[in-house]
């Protein structure tokens, strides 16, 4: 695999592990929660944003689109999406950068250089670089050897990884080039698993398991709380009890926040049903805090 | 003991509740109002009318003028500050120099003290003294116009006086230096003049003219200095008065060892870490009788001051509290002055204080860590005061300084929003190492004013000698040779139109045409300033207190100093780069817009729906200076080594190069006011980046921002840059400090010289423009200086709002949510000037003969039509100075010759002024002392008789072309105003 699918890449991230970091965001999820962060990275091919208060409605996408996915009505561009290949010719004429093309393929030679600019901001703060997505396990040969070329550069790396891959492929292609591994767990109950992410939870917890193995120190397990998903008595309970049996020694909890909801829209995707508009407050977050010994709380 | 002792070095304990004094001076400053103090101007215009001596030589006819005035300088005592001496008899004083730009305040004499923006108080009395005794006398010999009467080229000095090109800084100031007080403190002023007496004797023995010359330096330098000691002298006797007088014992104290230690300091060596820095106070008093109060630097404090410090603590004699309490009065006492500032000037300079810059941290000569102690404390005051002046400077060696003080910076810079700001050591030292300084002396330098470097001590560099605005050249390649303000006068060299063009390289070439050009013509300019100077402002005193003048028996003015340069800062770089880049981007490499189209959208500021959104176009895709993109960091690296290579190929008077910098005060937002639309988007008006700072909104990613700006530090910036850095404020400052430690390292290790910050968002800032009242202590980074956000004029404010936001937490720019409409500019007062006439003249009218032409001056001020009004105009004044006394005591004894002209040709006035008697002719007349044009009607309404008179604005704006003695615009204006005061009156 010589090129990736990179939807964005997130410079001086601070939330994403140590220091100041760079988070290569890849695009393609196996998973689709509802609450997702980053919806435009599920899919795993490249996409057009679509940002409406922009548009002028000049109307010079409409010719730019080869598959006459566009159209201008009432002054403002509409996209069909069923037509739309996310080829993204239609965002180099636009004037007003309202439409915006999500997914670049990159070279590890071009990824590298990239993340190398920041390479003093890594050395100054202890940082490093984050793959995270989407799920980066998705283009695992691509990022095994954008890995192996970042240790090469001596850099710290990470990776926050939704657990659901191929655990053999996983060890040969990255583990040995990680120094860090976020892996987030959601729900306990394998059905509900399966009924909102698309996917059961066997092989994830399987995967978590076998990597503690391999990487005790080197694992942060993470479990958003989400009202109303995760964020349920019953599956904080379960999953506390579960991380305590497998002796993970690092645990993090995300606090919910909306950032998603208003995301998915600019790709024409539905956002989660009865997700709260309003981030997750402090004294919420002290009650899931007690389920667990001692967890860090990250990004807020 | 270690230069480290102090258990905390944040020094927490240490707070204004606990030390009493300094809050309540701290207060104090708030509170006062600035007011103009004449003393100066009275005094040195006293002895250069009676006293001085045609035989004496430049330099001591300085010392001379400086002595007399010292020596008379009132004594006061304002406060409960520990420190002896005052600027100026004012608690808040302007000095003024009528040998620079003093008289620009003769229009305003009657009305600075009520103006609405940043009034300067000023008494009846003083403003009659001035009116009558001071400003007429130096109506030919201030420095412009010495300058003007040996030009014979007028080019240069027209494109200054129009003052959107560059601003020749020699015509209001040299200053911006910084003194060494090393002799001064282990020898006292007496051992200077020793010395100096010294050379003195052997000169005079030897023979020839230049050893006169040298033994005349001598001997002024031991005058100036003895005016000093003269001042001091007379501050020991009102201090022994005043605690003979006082009842409380606390006070009489004070004052008892105020006057001992004015008895002592600086005459003779100090003694202590008080009779030090009481000393460095008095000689930067001393070195304002001699030169203007700006950007004068007292330097690396924390490394003078130590060894003084370190002493008397060891010894018992002196607390960290007790040591903090005298800098915070030293701080509060270099904030005790401001430059005189006409209304007009507000605008381009409103709300800057006079930046003395005090440098702490780095390393030492030897280039090892010079933290100290002392550093810490005076962190502290700085934390503590949080006001305007000085100007605190962080010097940090990433590799020499300790974590620990990078943070400790980082936390004051985020308790006080906005200071000290950041100097990175390794960059800097190589910079002046690459000027042919020698590393020590590299090692050992300090900041001047805003951000310029100097070896503390060694380097005379005069940098704010040329103010240059990019964006004129620009305009100019645009249009060959010609501005869109000034019309079809052919400015510059006459190059080719855009159409006709063939490639970026072509236009390039011809952009650096325009460019060299100008720098050409403001180089001249400076020299002839030069050589001014050298006649009329030398600076024995100062030449004293540093290294360099005593050696060679120089004049700092003549080259006396061991390093000699002149500094150029520019405006505008950020936009002009971004112009460049869409040019090449989007009319060449993309074939986009045609040039010829895009020059046409220009002249149309981008007007019309098409006009639209070819802006947005340009202003979405051009390749941004502030972005990794290839083609804005050549470009911003070309023009960088351009200017470095024009620059470094001139020599100046004094034998030095020209050295670039990028530091804009608030010129950016002023000359862009007055810019037209450009390549990138910017429409006509916009406010200009500032520094070396990307375009706001430009540079969405923090760390490529700072990459592209620490590109182009090192060599090729030998007068440093202002780069300004808006940061969110966060909850967790612990952790953001730490970050923002970690990130100015980072950008340091990448090349950047300097970098300073507010702290703010745009939500506070758009609030504390809503409500001022909420934010009275507000301070703001400026562009290398602090100001209050409340003084500010509305451009500055809107582009201290629009700066871009960064937040650390996320590394990236916040959105901008827009400036508020802020609607047209109202008239002051709420009323056109029309309005205010007619109201004035519609009273007079009833004590009036009916026969008289109110009703055709009441008609004309309504049409403005400028032949009828200046006529009226003229007539009333002549009509006045015949029936009012007062009136023509202005011109008892004036003689001057004005002629007036509309750009049309079809008005031309003339007034002569002879004996006491006004003429007014409709006639050409010859040696006019100056002529003035005027567009119409309006602009010159505006010029002379608005309630708001704008001579400088009526210039930058283009209104009013003048030449000839400026001077006489300036009394002819005070005249005017006069007459304006006086009609409900009458």
């Amino acid at each position: 695999m010589n090129r990736g699918l990179v939807g964005d890449i997130g410079r001086y991230a601070v939330h994403d592990g140590p220091g100041i970091r760079t988070t290569v965001f890849f695009k393609g999820c196996p998973l689709h929660c509802p609450w997702c962060h980053n919806p435009e990275f599920i899919a795993g091919k490249p996409e057009v944003a679509f940002y409406p208060e922009r548009c002028l409605g000049c109307g010079d996408c409409v010719a730019a689109c080869p598959e006459g996915a566009i159209t201008v009505q009432g002054g403002a561009a509409r996209i069909l999406r069923s037509r739309c290949s996310g080829c993204g010719l239609c965002a180099a004429p636009c004037p007003a950068l309202a439409l915006k093309r999500t997914g670049q393929w990159h070279t590890v030679e071009s990824l590298t250089e990239l993340i190398l600019r920041d390479r003093l901001f890594y050395e100054t703060s202890g940082g490093g670089v984050t793959l995270s997505g989407g799920e980066p396990t998705q283009q695992l040969g691509f990022a095994g050897q954008l890995l192996r070329s970042l240790k090469g550069h001596g850099l710290h790396t990470a990776i926050q990884t939704c657990g659901l891959f191929s655990w053999e492929a996983f060890a040969e292609q990255a583990l040995a080039s990680l120094d860090l591994i976020f892996f987030d767990l959601k729900l306990f109950d394998p059905a509900a698993h399966e009924r909102w992410l698309g996917h059961g939870n066997a092989t994830i917890i399987g995967n978590l398991r076998r990597l503690l193995r391999a990487r005790p120190e080197g694992v942060v397990a993470r479990i958003p709380l989400v009202p109303g998903y995760t964020a349920v008595e019953n599956n904080i309970a379960a999953l506390a009890e579960l991380l305590r049996s497998m002796g993970v020694r690092r645990v993090a909890l995300l606090p919910y926040h909306p950032w998603g909801l208003s995301k998915a829209g600019k790709i024409g995707r539905k956002s989660g049903n009865g997700l709260p508009g309003k981030p997750m407050r402090l004294e919420e977050l002290s009650v899931w805090q007690r389920y667990f010994d001692q967890a860090e709380l990250l990004g807020c | 003991m270690a230069r480290i002792t102090l258990p905390d070095i944040a020094l927490r304990e240490h707070t204004l509740e606990s030390l009493p004094r300094l809050r309540e001076l701290r207060e104090l400053s708030f509170a006062r109002r600035p007011a103009i103090c004449i003393e100066r101007a009275r005094h040195v215009t006293r002895y250069l009318k009676d006293v001085d001596q045609a035989t004496d030589t430049p330099e001591v006819r300085q010392a001379k003028k400086v002595r007399y005035f010292l020596e008379r300088k009132s004594a006061c005592f304002h406060d409960r500050n520990l420190l002896a001496g005052s600027t100026t008899s004012k608690e808040l004083g302007a000095p003024l120099f009528p040998e620079y730009f003093a008289l620009t305040l003769w229009p305003e004499l009657l009305t600075v003290s009520e103006r609405k923006k940043n009034p300067q108080k000023l008494s009846l009395e003083d403003a009659r003294e001035l009116n009558f005794d001071i400003f007429p006398f130096w109506m030919e010999r201030n420095v412009l116009e010495q300058a003007r009467k040996r030009i014979s080229d007028p080019t240069g000095l027209n494109l200054f006086e129009s003052l959107v090109f560059f601003i020749a800084g020699k015509a209001g100031c040299i200053s911006h230096c910084v003194p060494s007080y090393v002799a001064m403190l282990e020898k006292g002023l007496d051992g200077i003049i020793a010395e100096a007496a010294g050379h003195e004797k052997e000169c005079r023995q030897a023979a020839g003219d230049e050893e006169r010359r040298k033994a005349d330096f001598y001997q002024a330098m031991g005058i100036a200095l003895e005016g000093v000691k003269a001042y001091a002298a007379n501050l020991a006797a009102e201090a022994e008065r005043l605690a003979a007088r006082a009842g409380d014992p606390t006070r009489k104290n004070e004052l008892a060892e105020l006057a001992a230690v004015c008895r002592r300091v600086p005459a003779q060596p100090a003694r202590t870490f008080r009779e030090a820095i009481n000393a460095i106070w008095l000689c930067q008093v001393g070195i304002h009788a001699e030169n203007i109060n700006m950007a004068m630097s007292p330097g690396r404090l924390d490394q003078l001051l130590y060894p003084y410090y370190r002493r008397d603590i060891e010894a018992g004699q002196l607390t960290v509290a007790a040591a903090l309490e005298l800098v915070g009065c030293l701080w509060l006492k270099l904030a005790d002055n401001v430059a005189m500032v006409p209304e007009a000037s507000e605008e381009l300079f409103g709300g800057a204080g006079t930046v003395p810059a005090i440098t702490l941290g780095g390393v030492d000569t030897q280039g090892e860590d010079a933290v100290n102690d002392l550093t810490y404390v005076m962190l502290r005051a700085t934390e503590l005061l949080q006001i305007r002046d000085p100007n605190v400077n962080a010097r940090y060696h990433y590799e020499k300084n300790p974590p620990a003080y990078s943070q400790r910076v980082a936390e004051v810079i985020i308790n006080t929003r906005a200071v000290p700001a950041f100097f990175n050591d390794a960059v800097n030292i190589d910079a002046l190492v690459g000027q042919g300084e020698a590393l020590e002396h590299a090692r050992d330098y300090a900041v001047i004013g805003c951000v310029e470097l100097a070896s503390n001590g060694r380097d005379y560099p005069a940098s704010s000698s040329i103010i240059l605005n990019l964006v004129a050249p620009l305009e100019m390649a645009l249009h060959g040779g010609r501005r869109l303000i000034s019309g079809d006068h052919q400015i510059g060299p006459r190059t080719p139109e855009p159409a006709q063009l063939k490639s970026f390289e072509q236009f390039w070439e011809v952009f650096k045409t325009q460019l060299d050009w100008l720098i050409g013509q403001a180089i001249d300019l400076n020299e002839h300033f030069g050589a001014v100077h050298q006649e009329m402002m030398p600076s024995p005193l100062l030449s004293a207190l540093f290294e360099g003048p005593m050696q060679k028996g120089a004049d700092l003015i003549r080259g006396g100093a061991r390093y000699n340069s002149s500094g150029a800062t520019h405006i505008g770089f950020a936009d002009v780069v971004d112009s460049l880049n869409a040019i090449e981007q989007l009319v060449w490499t993309e074939g986009k817009f045609s040039f010829a189209g895009l020059r046409e959208a220009l002249d149309n500021d981008f007007a019309g729906d098409a006009g639209e959104k070819m802006r947005l176009f340009l202003k979405n895709h051009t390749p941004r200076y502030g972005t990794e993109h290839p083609v804005a960091r050549k470009n911003a690296k070309n023009l960088i080594r351009h200017l470095f290579e024009v620059y470094q190929g001139h020599t100046n008077y004094r034998g030095g190069r020209y050295r670039p910098a990028y530091w804009t005060m608030t010129n950016h937002a002023g000359l862009g006011a007055l810019a037209g639309a450009m390549p990138h988007g910017r429409k006509s008006g916009e406010l200009l980046a500032s520094g070396i700072t990307p375009v706001s909104g430009a540079a969405p990613e923090l760390t490529a921002c700072l990459n592209a700006v620490a590109d182009l530090g090192g060599r090729e910036v030998p007068g440093c840059w202002a780069f300004n850095m808006k940061y969110t404020p966060e909850a967790d400052q612990e952790a953001m400090r730490d970050r923002f430690a970690q990130t100015v390292a980072a950008y340091f290790r990448a090349g950047g010289q300097q970098v300073q910050f507010n702290l703010m968002t745009y939500a506070m800032l758009l609030d504390a423009k809503a409500h001022p009242d909420k934010y009275p202590e507000l301070m703001v980074r400026v562009s290398g200086y602090s100001a209050y956000f409340k003084d500010l004029n509305e451009m500055m404010r809107n582009e201290l709002i629009s700066r871009s936001q960064y937040t650390l937490s996320t590394g990236a720019a916040v959105p901008f949510p827009g400036l508020p409409a802020d609607g047209k500019k109202a008239e002051p007062g709420g009323q056109t000037i029309g309005d205010w006439l007619r109201k004035a003249l519609s009273r007079l009218l009833l004590f009036t003969p009916a026969n008289r032409p109110w009703r055709d001056f009441d008609k004309c001020l309504k049409s403005e039509v400028a032949e009828e009004f200046l006529q009226l105009l003229l007539r009333l004044m002549e009509l006045t100075f015949a029936v009012n006394p007062a009136f023509r005591k202005n011109i008892e004894g004036f003689a001057g010759r004005y002629l007036f002209k509309s750009a049309d040709g079809e008005v031309t006035m003339a007034a002569i002024f002879k004996d006491g008697t006004m003429e007014v002719r409709e006639a050409l007349i010859d040696n006019a002392d100056i002529t003035v044009t005027f567009r119409n009607g309006r602009t010159l309404l505006n010029l002379i008789l608005s309630p708001r008179q704008d001579i400088l604005g009526s210039m930058l704006r283009q209104d009013v072309k003048t030449e000839g003695n400026l001077n006489y615009l300036y009394r002819f204006g005070a005249m005017a105003k006069q007459l304006q005061l006086m009609m409900p009156r009458i």
